[in-house]
């Protein structure tokens, strides 16, 4: 078979099952199918589509705690219920012994969203907007980034310079926000959640000083800000290594007294803030409140009552 | 973070009086690094009483003894072992035709401050329907094998119908169809008293019975016949007939989908269920024996599935005791510990009003309320948004505000309920919106209906949650 009838023949399966139509095809024409979907993402720019050029709809936008694939369900009602609880992927179908290709797609789609959320960068853009002050750990790129977590917890002299100079006035809370293993995390999730922060903590006249954009980010980077900065708390949002459910689930780490060799079980967490999870804006609340505790117990983590 | 609050329950119904004991377990069921989740994990039954007959007073039996109740309830107390001082939380439910006594407001109300701090009043029958139907446990049961069920709890004088649906409520409705409808003497089984509304379709059908007359199986039959067939077609097994709607007492249940499932509670159960052998059907001094066994006949019984009740003539006790205390969202906002604070009214924005002018239409409708009623606190009630964005929470909290200034011009508190989870942040902004100068209250996690009253209780679990009761105080005239 030809490239070009390779996807003809993809767009018009997509469209058919989209419109829900079943696929009567050979196991060869399915397989090559995949195939050219999973290696190509020029699917929808085909110009000698079928359908004259148009766009097709994106997968990812389907609920699928609503998309029940089970053909003729007993009781579809109780399935769909079950299915709102869970973000598994449960109620598949099934062709054969192997799940439907709708399935397949969209396992494709969300891990390809995973890997876009750890390789991409979060936009200078939208540090620019929140006006966040840029500073890079000693990785020197995305792969020295992922292979040396030792590099992502320190900085070079030049950057302890800049959050020095950030933090002049010694706020006792300090929030920093790294980009972790998901960017999009971050860009979806951060600048809903640090208003939240702030503004319960102002409530108890405590104000926080500017906010830390951290380039390379690991948990760890907190500790050496610490250092640094000699502030009692330290409140870092970073983006959580993502999963097929989600790409965009980020993660508050905070600690009081953050310093050099700071044990793990001292730092308390809030993770799965997301949509779907918990709200940026609630567990920016939430988090304003844990941060008081810790100043009045001069703890975190498990020693946190 | 695991805490047990005493619960007490208390059913004063047409013919029985009972009350129980049951522990509920509050525990954080997210794990440590998220976000906490307390819910009610456990219910336990500590203490069951004995089942009394509701005390009346007067000729007509139209007044409650208040007096013998007080004596009733103070001994049960004592021989559980229990002080009121103990009891966190719990609920005095009147049902039934008890409901419809002169004194029945005062009484309920005497009894709740009588049996604790935070024990609420409830009476009206949709939430007796709830109640039993959850102490019978066929939200439970529907829950679990992911069905509809219809409980039907069968007193003295009310049937309360409740159709849960995968545990949720769907629907009420109450009939006026029960076993003291007609007493007889439990020796001679000479008839001393007729509902009214059977004496109406005595007389219709031209049915030899009276007061005074006699009591057989076969001269009540045919009353019992249609007390039956008007349970059958409030599930919708057949057309409603000519006396449906008179014994309905305000409202029938109108779901449309099939219902599977049916359970029974309340006294008539134990004869539906027929777990002995009655050998005098009038032993106890009305047709609950035979009205039981007439709907086991029935075709409740035939078409549908019968389901085993958890409880039967203590359905609406437990159901009172174990219930109705719900916990709020975990993460919330109160500047202030005033709780308990009871009988709030509910002012419930609808998700229409919400998108497209709050504070305006939440203006109105605290004006209306204060033309109806003089200006007391209430409890705002709104859906709220899936997943807001901080600038989104800073509109609700100015739009709130806004509705809600002629209640902080009184000097009435802010006191806010919201459905989603959402109301940390959004009780903050209202608090920085106030300068920090007024007490706000904000919930999330529990929904509310135009119509409901709240009841909030003092802080638990390290003062993460509040404990909450939903009611309604209606009473029948």
């Amino acid at each position: 078979m030809q490239d070009t009838d390779v996807r003809a023949l993809v767009e018009q399966m997509v469209e058919d099952m989209l419109k829900g139509k079943s696929i009567q095809a050979s196991s060869d024409s399915k397989s090559s199918y995949a195939a050219s979907v999973g290696q190509n993402n020029r699917v929808e720019k085909m110009p000698e589509s079928t359908d004259g050029g148009q766009i097709l709809p994106d997968i990812t936008q389907i609920d699928l705690r609503k998309q029940l694939l089970v053909k003729n369900p007993k009781d579809r009602e109780g399935y769909l219920a079950m299915k709102a609880k869970t973000p598994a992927r449960l109620g598949i179908g099934r062709a054969g012994a192997r799940y439907k290709t709708a399935t397949m797609l969209r396992v494709r789609a969300d891990h390809a969203a995973a890997q876009d959320a750890v390789f991409s960068d979060v936009s200078e853009e939208f540090i620019k907007k929140n006006q966040f002050v840029f500073v890079k750990t000693k990785c020197k790129d995305k792969d020295e980034y992922l292979t040396r977590p030792d590099l992502g917890r320190r900085f070079a002299d030049k950057e302890k310079e800049i959050i020095k100079a950030a933090y002049k006035d010694h706020p006792k809370v300090i929030i920093v926000v790294g980009d972790g293993l998901s960017s999009s995390a971050v860009e979806a999730n951060a600048a809903e959640m640090i208003p939240a922060i702030s503004q319960g903590l102002k409530a108890k006249g405590i104000s926080t000083g500017p906010i830390l954009f951290i380039k390379y980010a690991r948990v760890g980077a907190m500790d050496d800000i610490g250092e640094i900065t000699g502030a009692e708390v330290i409140c870092m949002l970073v983006g959580e290594r993502p999963g097929l459910v989600t790409a965009e689930s980020m993660s508050a780490y905070i600690a009081y007294n953050p310093r050099h060799g700071l044990a793990e079980a001292k730092r308390t967490v809030i993770s799965n803030i997301h949509k779907g999870g918990t709200t940026a804006v609630e567990a920016g609340a939430h988090a304003s409140g844990i941060i008081m505790k810790m100043l009045e117990q001069k703890a975190s983590g498990i020693d946190l009552k | 973070m695991k805490e047990e609050l005493l619960s007490v329950g208390i059913d004063l119904g047409t013919s029985t009086t009972q009350l129980i004991f049951s522990k509920l377990i509050v525990e954080n069921m997210a794990s440590s690094y998220t976000v906490p989740r307390m819910v009610i994990a456990d219910k336990q039954i500590k203490y069951k009483s004995e089942i009394y007959f509701t005390p009346l007073l007067g000729e007509s039996q139209n007044r409650i003894d208040f007096e013998k109740i007080r004596d009733i309830v103070e001994a049960e107390y004592k021989k559980a072992g229990i002080r009121k001082e103990q009891i966190d939380t719990g609920a005095v439910i009147i049902t039934g035709e008890t409901a419809r006594k002169e004194n029945a407001r005062e009484v309920v109300n005497a009894l709740g401050d009588f049996a604790g701090d935070f024990v609420v009043a409830t009476a009206g029958p949709d939430l007796e329907s709830v109640i039993s139907g959850k102490g019978a446990g066929a939200d439970e049961y529907s829950k679990e094998h992911h069905t509809t069920v219809v409980n039907i709890d069968i007193g003295g004088g009310t049937s309360n119908l409740a159709v849960f649906q995968r545990g949720d409520t769907c629907d009420t409705g109450c009939l006026d169809i029960g076993g003291r409808l007609i007493k007889a003497d439990a020796d001679t089984h000479r008839i001393t008293y007729i509902a009214p509304k059977l004496q109406e379709i005595i007389q219709m059908e031209h049915l030899p019975l009276a007061v005074g007359d006699t009591a057989t199986e076969a001269n009540v039959a045919p009353v019992i016949a249609i007390m039956v067939s008007a349970l059958e077609a409030s599930v919708g097994l057949k057309p409603q007939g000519k006396y449906y709607q008179l014994l309905v007492t305000h409202r029938g249940i109108e779901f449309k989908e099939p219902i599977p499932c049916i359970s029974f509670s309340g006294g008539v159960a134990e004869a539906v269920y027929q777990s002995r052998k009655f050998e005098d059907k009038f032993c106890y001094g009305d047709i609950g024996i035979l009205l039981g066994e007439a709907i086991a006949r029935s075709e409740l019984c035939r078409r549908m599935k019968v389901i085993e009740s958890r409880e039967r003539i203590r359905a609406t006790v437990v159901g009172a005791g174990s219930h109705t205390t719900e916990i709020s969202g975990s993460t919330i906002t109160y500047t202030k510990d005033t709780f308990p604070v009871k009988n709030l009214p509910v002012l419930k924005i609808s998700p229409r009003e919400e998108q497209e002018n709050l504070g305006e239409s939440l203006r109105k409708k605290i004006e209306w309320f204060e033309v109806e009623d003089s200006l007391q606190p209430v409890a705002v009630a709104l859906t709220g948004a899936e997943n807001p964005t901080f600038a989104e929470v800073q509109t609700y909290a100015g739009e709130l505000l806004l509705g809600m200034k002629a209640l902080m011009e009184r000097g009435l508190p802010v006191i806010v309920i919201v459905e989603r989870d959402m109301a940390k942040v959004l009780g903050q902004s209202m608090y920085a919106l106030l300068g920090y100068g007024k007490d706000v209250v904000c919930l999330d996690g529990v929904r509310l209906q135009e119509g409901d009253y709240i009841d909030i209780g003092r802080p638990i679990a390290q003062g993460s949650v509040l404990p909450v009761v939903v009611k309604t105080l209606v009473f029948h005239s």
